[in-house]
């Protein structure tokens, strides 16, 4: 039968007869005529897909209709709680509950998954089916939102809020029967596919299948608490869920602060982002830009070792970076002259402390009066993966730091003007996820990285396992081996953190060398020696029996601090040396690994896996060409790489300093500023202080493939 | 230290210098009748390099006390220590004509034998004591921290009882017919009462927090084991073998834990023993030998003088 669309037909539900348009589905007829009917995957803003069957009813034909696709026709008669339709709807939620995690996460936190709830309301306690065996696993690796499959009924309603609703096209079905799923992208894990993070998906989900991860903290203490309401009109906020952000309230607060006011300092640990909304602010290092110096003092045979703080205009070291620029978690970078720089309203700052919990890398202060917000790390990650907000933080980007960001690094000073303009606009900002594979060896190489935010791992892929060939951080690049030599990548790059490269294509990458000949030279010259300390590595653990020397660390040292225990009667003259020749604070314990009758003292190893760099905030800890660990003059003493060292083998050495007084402008007052140090082997001698005050012969200084390939062969 | 092939140049010229001295004492001693004399030329060459020979030996401790000093390094001081100290006893023998002389010679002669006799117990005391340490002592720690380790080990002591107390008291009656039958066949020892019944496990973890009061505190606590029981390897063992026939088999790898907490403290008491025969004869070497470079010193000007 035919009805003209928009008139009026008749149909009975439930005995009572009802009127409605004509093209309206069961369902809503039913809504509107105040007639529940469960249902599981339809809700009001989405295309109904009857996928669930739950709103099945029975309207006198062979099979029981869907109500939420089925169109009402004139004259139908439509009974939605008979005993047989209740039996199949039962029948229906009984088998969705056998495979459902009883209390599901949602149920857990809210009590209000629609499928408990629903199961509960029908009767349904212990269904009859078993459940299934294969487990179809969770997928945490998003910031913000927990992905639970086991708890998914395939209602689709998270694909439709993805794609029709918000129109992001990430969310999709994938595999077929037990097999079936819903998948972000081509089945990545959700952080590392292109979601944005807006929240429709489970605003969408009707179960505990994708949730709101409740991350530790998710509330701010004290500001100004910003409803959802407030917050959507704010442009960096466009297209975020409002629920998401109704379900994250506290977790985003405005604050004001007046001209003069810190806002954070340099090496406190925290977990907050801000966002300048109005004022200005100067991010500073109120850190002494200097570096230890271990030097002699007195004439003759009564040289004593003294620590001091020396600026590199004083003391130039051999390999000491000339950088121009100090690396900061801000968009803007400190000259090393002067670390003071300027931050305006739309500007981002505290990303990595927020992300991956650093220390402040530096000091801000409120310039003028100033209007910020602060956020933790779920609201950071949906901004982050805000289109919008992407765009912004871009354009800032290109406009106003990627000219310091490529200066910073000695081989890129000399790019002229016009050539950053014309890179400007080409570059491309692009987000990995910890643990993400930025590129991988053995592939074609079509892009050149440079690394704004995080840390990189580079490493080599062997038969006896994963090789660390280096972690690059903040300044740091790779990429260029494969592309001025044209064969594959040599080594695997994947994100320690959340990381952030600039990605210059190729062609770009041409253009720049061919233009820039003196680029060409020097990133020949390092690719030159990069490859040449890859294939020193190699060549070493092609000589020794490696496994024995990685599961303890031994082969990553350069230089080991070794005691001969037949030799040695404990009575600590290296240690005293060592404490004698630092200022009391010794850089080596007389503990450790024993091998054999050696003992390998608790002494910087000079790694070639220097796990003290990882997490650098500015980026100041690093290696020499040589490998060995220089600690660069803008060390804020944070104590991250102490921390870090597996070996405990970092020290922090407090130096009097002369500070600003808070309370009486103009006037100094006495303090201490700390800054990181490790064993620099008393180069200003001929001999380490340990090893020449050993009266047993028992101290030695070692090269470890050396050393320890001997004692095998013995 | 170890005294091996690398002292060689050392005991050659030692030697050398010895057979020497001794060349030119026999001719000399002969040729004097009333006897060799520390006065006389040779007599007084004897005593001055002898005594040359204490004061570098005795400038050891000086070199230690400022250790980044470059002033040679300390093993060069060490060996020298070693071998002019050797040689100044027999060259001050020669400068005496073996005879102890009057009232201050003669105590600095009996000091002279104690800081030799010292010496050279020190010295094959630090030759061979090093390597038993290193062999017997796998889990050796710094010395000034053995008493924070004695402290940590009693902590983990208590924490492993609490945690197979605590299983026990929820565990009551689930001991197995075999553990029973283990128990029963076990007899008692140690004032323990074997398993019986359901009340197993409750009467385990009352004897283990006995235990643990009455024996393992006590032996963890203190340095040494002077009247505790455990401190004895075999007594230890026999007494953990008894509290795993008492608890069920989940809770023996505590006890294995808990056993070797108490070995831990063990080697830490061997490590303190060690530690005092390394260093321990130094309390008598290096005062009197402070004594003995005065007194000699005294001595020298004294005969120079009169």
């Amino acid at each position: 039968m035919s009805t003209k669309p928009g008139a009026d037909i008749q149909f009975t539900i439930d005995g009572t007869s009802v009127s409605v348009p004509a093209g309206t589905t069961i369902f809503d007829a039913a809504r509107l005529n105040g007639i529940p009917i469960p249902t599981l995957c339809h809700q009001q803003n989405e295309t109904p897909v009857g996928v669930c069957r739950v709103c099945v009813v029975d309207i006198g034909q062979r099979v029981y209709a869907a109500s939420c696709i089925r169109q009402a026709e004139p004259g139908m008669n439509v009974k939605t709680c008979s005993e047989p339709v209740k039996a199949a709807r039962h029948t229906l939620i009984e088998l969705l509950m056998s495979d459902h995690p009883k209390p599901c996460a949602r149920q857990q936190h809210s009590g209000d998954c629609e499928l408990e709830r629903l199961a509960a309301a029908t009767g349904v306690e212990q269904p009859r089916f078993p459940k299934r065996t294969t487990p179809r696993g969770k997928d945490d690796s998003s910031a913000v939102i927990s992905v639970d499959h086991e708890a998914c009924i395939l209602c689709d309603r998270c694909v439709r809020g993805c794609d029709d609703t918000r129109h992001n096209w990430v969310l999709a079905r994938r595999g077929k029967g037990y097999q079936a799923g819903i998948a972000f992208d081509t089945n990545l894990p959700m952080a590392e596919s292109s979601c944005v993070s807006c929240g429709e998906c489970m605003v969408s989900c009707p179960t505990g299948a994708l949730t709101n991860k409740r991350v530790v903290g998710t509330e701010l203490g004290e500001g100004e608490v910003l409803d959802p309401a407030e917050l959507l009109p704010l442009p960096i906020f466009q297209n975020v869920s409002g629920t998401f952000l109704e379900l994250n309230q506290k977790a985003v607060v405005k604050r004001h602060y007046r001209a003069g006011e810190i806002i954070c300092r340099e090496g406190d640990f925290g977990s907050t982002a801000f966002y300048i909304l109005e004022g200005k602010a100067e991010v500073f290092l109120a850190s002494p830009m200097a570096h230890v110096q271990t030097d002699g003092t007195g004439r003759g045979f009564f040289r004593k070792l003294k620590s001091m703080l020396s600026p590199r205009e004083e003391h130039r070291r051999s390999e000491e970076s000339d950088r121009p620029f100090i690396p900061i978690d801000a968009s803007v970078d400190l000259p090393y002259d002067r670390p003071i720089a300027e931050l305006a309203p739309d500007d981002l700052f505290g990303e990595m402390t927020c992300m991956s919990y650093y220390p402040r890398s530096a000091t801000v202060r409120a310039k003028t009066d100033c209007v910020m917000l602060e956020m933790l790390r779920n609201v950071l990650d949906i901004l982050q993966r805000n289109k919008t907000f992407r765009a912004q933080l871009e354009r800032n980007y290109r406009a106003r730091a990627l000219d310091s960001h490529l200066r910073s690094v000695p081989i890129f000073s000399s790019l002229t003007k016009d050539f950053i303009d014309h890179l400007r606009d080409r570059v491309e900002l692009i987000r990995f996820s910890p643990g993400q594979v930025i590129c991988r060896q053995g592939e074609t190489a079509d892009s050149f990285y440079l690394v704004r935010i995080g840390f990189v791992k580079v490493s080599e892929d062997r038969p006896g396992g994963e090789l660390i060939l280096a972690y690059l951080a903040r300044g740091g690049y790779f990429g260029e081996i494969a592309l001025l030599s044209g064969n594959p990548r040599t080594a695997t790059c994947t994100a320690l953190d959340h990381v952030e490269v600039v990605k210059i294509t190729h062609p770009d990458f041409e253009l720049m060398l061919e233009r820039f000949p003196e680029v060409r030279a020097k990133l020949e010259a390092i690719a030159q020696e990069r490859v040449q300390e890859n294939r020193k590595r190699t060549s070493q653990l092609q000589t020794l029996p490696v496994d024995q020397f990685l599961a303890n660390g031994l082969m990553e040292a350069q230089s080991l601090l070794v005691l001969d225990l037949d030799r040695c009667t404990r009575c600590d003259q290296c240690v005293r040396a060592c404490a004698d020749a630092h200022d009391g604070v010794s850089r080596l314990v007389r503990e450790g690994l024993r091998f054999d009758k050696y003992l390998v003292a608790t002494s910087c190893r000079q790694c070639r896996d220097p796990l003290c760099m990882v997490g650098c905030p500015v980026g100041s800890i690093r290696r020499r060409n040589s490998l060995e660990v220089i600690i660069e003059d803008w060390c804020i003493g944070c104590g991250l790489c102490a921390t870090n060292c597996p070996y405990g083998n970092i020290n922090l050495h407090p130096f009097p300093v002369e500070l600003d007084d808070p309370t009486h402008p103009g006037r100094k007052i006495a303090s201490t500023r700390v800054k990181a140090t490790s064993c620099d082997l008393c180069h200003d001698h001929a001999e380490p202080s340990c090893v020449y005050a050993c009266p047993h012969d028992a101290a030695h200084r070692v090269n470890p493939p050396e050393f320890f390939a001997g004692l095998l062969k013995q | 230290m170890l005294i091996d092939h690398t002292h060689r140049k050392w005991f050659v010229a030692s030697a050398g210098i010895l057979a020497i001295a001794v060349a030119a004492y026999v001719p000399y001693s002969l040729g004097s009748p009333q006897g060799p004399k520390g006065g006389s030329a040779l007599g007084l060459m004897y005593g001055s390099v002898g005594f040359a020979f204490m004061v570098f030996a005795g400038l050891l401790g000086l070199r230690k006390k400022f250790p980044v000093w470059r002033v040679g390094r300390a093993q060069i001081w060490m060996r020298g220590h070693l071998w002019l100290g050797f040689l100044s006893f027999p060259l001050i023998l020669l400068h005496g004509g073996f005879h102890f002389g009057g009232q201050l010679t003669r105590v600095l002669m009996w000091l002279f034998i104690i800081v030799f006799t010292s010496g050279l117990l020190g010295a094959a005391l630090q030759h061979f004591v090093p390597r038993l340490h290193t062999a017997q002592l796998p889990m050796e720690t710094i010395y000034e921290q053995i008493d924070r380790v004695r402290g940590q080990l009693a902590d983990e002591a208590r924490r492993l009882v609490q945690e197979c107390c605590a299983a026990l008291e929820g565990e009551v009656s689930s001991a197995t017919e075999r553990q029973r039958a283990a128990a029963a066949s076990a007899g008692a020892n140690w004032d323990v009462t074997v398993a019986s019944g359901m009340q197993v496990d409750e009467q385990a973890s009352t004897e283990l927090q006995r235990v643990l009061a009455a024996e393992i505190e006590p032996y963890l606590e203190r340095p040494g084991s002077r009247g505790v029981r455990i401190g004895a390897p075999a007594a230890s063992a026999a007494m953990f073998r008894q509290l795993r026939v008492l608890l069920p088999p989940t809770l023996h790898s505590n006890i294995d834990d808990l056993e070797n907490v108490c070995e831990e403290k063990r080697q830490l008491d061997k490590q303190r023993n060690f530690h005092r025969v390394l260093h321990g004869w130094l309390l008598v070497h290096v005062p009197l030998s402070y004594a003995l470079l005065l007194l000699g010193a005294w001595h020298a000007v004294m005969a120079v003088r009169f």
